[in-house]
């Protein structure tokens, strides 16, 4: 078996730096010690090295297949699915009443780490249902739940969100898809399109349950009029299942992810019998999205940080094998060719993909925690870790998406001609990990949201809490002589921020939203920098501590990897910020003073 | 049926096995420790088997050995186990596992006995007889395939060199368990959860004077690197065979 994941890592991120055996202190997760979690982390691993991993290549090889109005997707799909529900997987954050075990979102994003990084394409299932189930179970009706939350939960039915539409992506205040009350609301008919539609049809499930937008006729226009429904590919009536009028087009065929649906559904098209349910209010339906939106948005970066773990394993070992070359002080052609670990620029790219992925993972289990606390808590803690989480949300969502693509790229690299071949996993990683770019909110739209909304919610209280944040590092780091300079360093980068964004308001108020808004994802970029070198010092201050009171053996070597890997990060990335201010400081208006038409 | 399944500690497959300086103990710094495979996947999935099946039972785990155990003891809780027994001792001989597993099973009048063929680490495949002979009841060793259809006498398949061999034996008997007899389960985080409230309990060891200890470790020769000769150059792959491996 291949390594696809660092469990060590994995551990030292939710022991180490989180203590999340801590969470306990809130009665929800009472149970939830060391122990506990070191043994759900295993079993994780357990499944993952049984019904995923052996799969990630075999799905990509015999992709899945749209035939005569059904969909066909690789025969592994069934069982895996069931194997992740029978552990337990698709309810473990929910109630005990209903068959969950009440487990923190922060061991939860740990364990689901390992299923993507196995194979996303599978494990995405599960967790896509999931997502559906919380809304039923947050926002939908008793009968609602009684209905469809067994069988989601013990995996026979698919859920999906079906929020795009052909004329409604980015902007979801065009979604047109209609619902026409029958009965006074017992149902709505459902007519409209869907397109993109994750898991949107397989056969890997008895049945597809879409937690989908539409707009109840005679609805407000915009975002205030969208309501959000239960539409069931079968319905359940009296004790059997019935067609519900939910047709698939067709399935896209896809750069990436082929063992993994995206399906263009067609509702109320054959019969006119396409029957919703309303989920809580009518014309609520965005709000209730967006409140689970976030969670998503964390599960999209560990799919991209995910794969881009499993690309950084598989190019790490082909650098331990591969003889080519000798150093540049060897003239001796006689002497055998060194390991192309050897050479400085392949370890430099090792380093990358090191510094994305295990940057990454930090983030998102932070965030994960924040989460945690937030709703378990009360009070200002629970206020601060509320706007901590929102703040740092397009961040864990969008970096190791964009940066995650560069990782896989540079592990391409390390492969050299091997790497663009099938051969070897990279060039599936590299096709696979696109996409998390552009679902669940383009980079771009997370721009606009950090710049937009989350940096001044609250007159900029989240970004002050971020900046005290920061600074606790940026201390403890002073303390330690091998990391002081980095902590200067941190220190620089965060004021040359808070200068930017100041200009960028001042401009903003003066020239306008355009102008503000113009480089919103540059700005991003910007602080993603600051955000992830606030990762890597944190992890290095707990890897000088550790080796500060004395280690040996492979553990010694794991921590010395966090400092050097720490060290790469500030030497070699978080320069790249310097030049990001530059142009965001820039008055030269270039992208907006660019005329459409000069862009011939 | 009363099933006593007993089940040890390994360092996972993927340890850099390093010893400390003397030589005599593993440094354990950073080691990464599992059931022992043939203890969890084999003896005691079966024996939850048996417990499921219409004769029903209970199954209780044992470990000799100090708390840094219990990890691997609950996990055996979590699998399905009823409880568990740790001999809190640090046993330097199989012998001494051995006797303290017959001390305690001496006193719960258990069916069956089941444990796995061998450590992953050790191999050393003494255990087993060690605890029929101390208890006086037949062994029956390398079982892939264990029957039984009144608890009282039971069919068991052994894998022989070149073959198998079946046989019959009454209960009480001991068994090492091989692979086929049962198939892995993965800990479910219902079974997970519920592990902790399921009883361990620590007995003190009974008296025992080690009749030997280890005393020094070495670990074998590192394997040399491969070399990759062109299929056109026979000449120099006969060359290094003679000259460098010297095999031929
Ligand atoms: C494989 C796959 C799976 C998917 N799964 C699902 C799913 O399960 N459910 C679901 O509902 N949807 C799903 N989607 C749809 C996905 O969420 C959308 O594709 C995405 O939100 C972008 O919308 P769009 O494709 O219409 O692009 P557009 O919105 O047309 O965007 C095109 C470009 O314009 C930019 N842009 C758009 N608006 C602005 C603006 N206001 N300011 C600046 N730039 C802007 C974008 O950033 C982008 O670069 C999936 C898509 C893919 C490819």
């Amino acid at each position: 078996m291949e390594q696809y994941v660092s469990s060590r890592n994995l551990r030292f991120v939710i022991h180490e730096m989180l203590n999340t055996a801590e969470l306990q202190r809130f009665e929800r997760f009472q149970g939830y010690d060391k122990e506990s979690i070191d043994m759900a982390l295993d079993a994780a691993k357990q499944l993952s090295d049984q019904y995923l991993y052996p799969f990630y290549r075999e799905m990509d090889k015999n992709k899945a297949v749209y035939d005569n109005g059904t969909v066909k997707v690789h025969p592994c799909m069934r069982p895996g699915i069931k194997a992740l529900a029978e552990g337990g997987w698709i309810s473990a954050h929910d109630e005990f009443e209903v068959g969950g075990q009440q487990m923190p979102y922060t061991l939860l994003n740990a364990c689901t780490f390992i299923f993507h990084a196995a194979n996303a394409n599978l494990s995405c299932h599960p967790f896509l249902t999931t997502g559906a189930a919380n809304l039923i179970r947050n926002f939908g009706s008793p009968e609602l739940n009684e209905t469809y939350i067994p069988n989601l939960y013990n995996g026979d039915w698919q859920g999906t969100m079906a929020l795009t539409e052909p004329q409604a992506g980015s902007s979801l205040s065009d979604i047109t898809s209609s619902a026409e009350p029958v009965n006074g609301g017992e149902y709505y008919k459902i007519k409209g399109q869907k397109i993109y539609i994750s898991g949107g049809d397989h056969d890997g499930v008895d049945n597809v349950v879409h937690l989908l937008l539409a707009r109840i006729k005679g609805a407000p226009a915009g975002t205030k009029g969208i309501s959000l429904f239960v539409v069931p590919k079968y319905r359940p009536e009296g004790d059997g299942l019935v067609f519900n009028d939910v047709t698939t087009a067709g399935i896209y065929g896809k750069m990436g992810q082929k063992g993994y649906v995206a399906a263009h559904l067609m509702l109320g098209e054959q019969h006119d019998d396409c029957r919703g349910y309303l989920v809580g209010q009518a014309n609520a339906g965005l709000k209730y999205m967006f409140q689970m939106m976030n969670e998503a948005r964390i599960g999209t970066g560990m799919v991209a940080a995910a794969t881009a773990s499993a690309a950084y394993y598989a190019s790490l070992k082909y650098a331990n094998e591969r003889p080519q070359g000798r150093h540049p002080s060897n003239k001796d052609l006689t002497l055998p060719q060194v390991l192309i670990i050897e050479h400085a620029d392949v370890r430099r790219m090792l380093l990358y993909q090191k510094a994305v992925v295990e940057g990454s993972i930090a983030l998102l289990m932070l965030c994960s925690y924040y989460g945690d606390v937030s709703h378990q808590s009360t009070g200002e803690e629970a206020q601060n870790a509320h706007l901590l989480f929102e703040l740092l949300t397009p961040i864990a969502k969008s970096y190791p998406s964009e940066w995650g693509i560069h990782a896989v790229s540079m592990g391409m690299q390390v492969l050299g001609g091997a790497g663009y071949t099938d051969d070897f996993p990279l060039e599936q990683h590299y096709r696979d990990i696109r996409v998390n770019a552009i679902y669940e909110g383009t980079t771009t739209i997370h721009g606009l949201d950090l710049l937009g909304r989350k940096l001044t919610m609250e007159n900029g209280k989240a970004a002050m809490l971020l900046g005290q944040e920061i600074q606790k590092e940026v201390q403890t780091a002073l303390t330690m002589p091998a990391l002081a300079p980095y902590a200067e360093k941190l220190g620089k980068v965060g004021a040359g921020l808070q200068e930017t964004l100041g200009k960028l308001v001042q401009t903003g108020m003066q020239e306008g939203p355009e102008v503000y808004l113009a480089d919103a994802t540059i700005f991003l970029e910007y602080f993603s920098y600051l955000v992830m070198g606030w990762m890597w010092l944190k992890q290095a201050n707990l890897a000088q501590k550790a080796l500060d009171a004395g280690q040996s053996g492979s553990e010694k070597l794991f921590y010395e990897s966090k400092i050097q890997t720490c060290l790469y990060y500030f030497e070699y990335e978080l320069p790249k910020a310097t030049a990001l201010k530059v142009t965001l400081n820039s008055s030269a208006r270039v992208t907006l003073g660019t005329r459409p038409e000069v862009l011939v | 049926m009363k099933l006593l399944v007993c089940v040890s500690k390994t360092p996972d497959t993927t340890t850099k096995i390093v010893f400390n300086a003397a030589g005599n103990e593993l440094d354990t710094n950073g080691v990464q420790y599992i059931m022992n495979p043939y203890d969890e996947w084999y003896a005691l999935v079966r024996a939850l088997e048996l417990k499921e099946s219409p004769l029903g039972g209970s199954v209780t785990i044992i470990n000799v050995g100090p708390d840094a155990n219990d990890a691997i003891i609950r996990k055996g809780l979590a699998i399905g186990a009823d409880e568990a027994v740790r001999i809190n001792a640090d046993p330097k001989s199989a012998l001494n596992v051995a006797f303290q597993i017959a001390e305690y099973a001496k006193q719960g009048n258990f069916d069956m006995i089941l444990l796995g063929k061998e450590t992953i680490d050790y191999n050393g495949s003494e255990i087993g007889a060690m605890v029929a002979e101390f208890l006086d009841l037949p062994f029956i060793s390398y079982a892939s395939k264990l029957d039984t259809a009144d608890g009282k006498t039971a069919t068991i398949q052994r894998d022989i060199e070149g073959g198998i061999e079946v046989v019959e034996v009454a209960t009480p008997f001991v068994l090492s368990a091989a692979k086929g007899l049962a198939e892995q389960r993965i800990p479910n985080m219902k079974g997970i959860m519920m592990a902790k409230s399921k009883p361990l309990n620590v007995l003190a060891p009974a008296p025992f004077d080690e009749l030997s200890v280890p005393v020094h470790y070495d670990l074998p020769p590192a394997k040399a690197s491969v070399r990759m000769i062109a299929p056109e150059n026979m000449e120099e792959l006969v060359r290094l065979l003679h000259e460098e491996a010297k095999v031929i």
